[in-house]
């Protein structure tokens, strides 16, 4: 019993340090980790949001962990970084989605997505974003389409991810 | 203590003499960064493990000596994947999964039950380095090998900085001959059993001499 106890708290203590030099390595690493990977979306945020400050947001965790980045729009909006599958099992349909200060949304960019050639890549055409997507406020469901139905149903459940994130985030 | 570090590279290499550490060996060795990246990572991470746990040898209650270690080697390995991932990103995403995994690599479990545990700082750290450096010795030499059969060059770019390229050499009449075979997993093994036999030649010829 006494040996045991022994054990526990020899291992106790081994593992608080262990915690404790982990805790301080990562105090250093994680703004410049948040920095890269700020600087990476850049590029893309740029082009939505031009010329405006961005900060990320931390603690994006939803239900269905579809949102993968979150960024404050600096005085404009939000903007987030969406991922699902469709179609393609094999590559996932990655989205920018921007929002105004309201929750409205302003835009939505396809980052990465190979979904069938003249169906669901439909979904993505300029023309379709803007009267799928645009314009809808935080409580509306954006549209299917027609001929793309499994490609814009993954796409409605992503940004309503995003829009459940967002109702939180402006509360 | 000449001869533990010597050991590391040829007689006992981990690679290809002790067939230890192959999964990673096999997967990351594509090219020349990786190879010296993850060399690095797991000579620090065994240095590292080798030194700690042979201070902390008289102290550890012999029952929980390996989840003492595996919690030693994990903190390591945690800290040296958050660094990479803040300082050398490129490495980090060119690494992947295997940067995590070298907790599980057996070399470095293998060398604190084997050796940190039973001898004294100074010679584990020797110990250590010595492994660290056969490991990155026998990733560069599968690394060099399939770099240049695949691309017909060899690159080396900055860790820190990956718009900076270091040393490049590429020969022009090569090109048209490269085998994109060789950055597979074929290639690996196939480059891998070679110089496992080159490694069991060159022991079995220096046993032989020891004999005479």
């Amino acid at each position: 019993m006494k040996k045991a106890l022994i054990l526990v708290l020899f291992l106790g203590i081994i593992s608080a340090i262990a915690g404790i030099g982990v805790g301080a390595v990562n105090n250093v690493t994680e703004p410049i980790i948040t920095e890269r990977l700020l600087a990476a979306e850049k590029q893309n945020l740029e082009k939505m949001f031009p010329g405006a400050e961005f900060a990320p947001i931390e603690d994006i965790d939803t239900d269905d962990g579809l949102v993968t980045g979150a960024f404050e729009v600096v005085g404009k909006g939000y903007a987030m970084k969406v991922e699902t599958t469709g179609y393609n099992s094999s590559t996932p349909i990655i989205l920018l989605i921007g929002f105004d200060n309201d929750g409205v949304i302003t835009d939505v960019m396809a980052l990465q997505q190979q979904e069938t050639d003249g169906f669901g890549t439909k979904v993505f055409e300029n023309e379709n974003i803007d009267s799928l997507f645009v314009g809808k406020g935080l409580d509306e469901k954006t549209d299917l389409l027609s001929g793309a139905t499994v490609t814009s149903t993954a796409v409605q459940g992503a940004i309503a991810s995003a829009q459940n994130l967002l109702k939180e985030i402006i509360g | 203590m000449w001869n533990n570090f010597k050991n590391g590279f040829i007689k006992e290499n981990p690679v290809f003499g002790l067939y230890l550490g192959m999964c990673s060996a096999l997967a990351i060795s594509t090219s020349l960064n990786n190879a010296i990246g993850m060399g690095l990572c797991v000579t620090i991470v065994l240095l590292f493990s080798n030194v700690i746990i042979s201070a902390i040898r008289k102290i550890t209650p012999d029952e929980i000596r390996i989840p003492v270690y595996i919690v030693v080697i994990a903190t390591l390995v945690t800290i040296v994947e958050m660094l990479v991932h803040a300082f050398m990103p490129e490495l980090y995403s060119s690494l992947g999964v295997f940067l995590s995994l070298i907790v599980v690599n057996c070399i470095i479990l293998g060398r604190a039950e084997a050796f940190a545990s039973k001898n004294g700082i100074v010679t584990s750290a020797v110990d250590g380095i010595g492994m660290g450096l056969g490991y990155t010795f026998a990733l560069l030499l599968i690394s060099v090998t399939r770099e240049f059969l695949t691309t017909g060059g060899i690159a080396f770019v900055n860790p820190f900085d990956a718009t900076q390229t270091l040393f490049a050499f590429s020969i022009e009449a090569l090109q048209p001959y490269t085998i994109s075979l060789f950055s597979g997993s074929v290639g690996a093994f196939l480059t891998f059993a070679c110089f496992a036999a080159l490694f069991a030649w060159i022991k079995s010829r220096s046993a032989k001499k020891e004999v005479k």
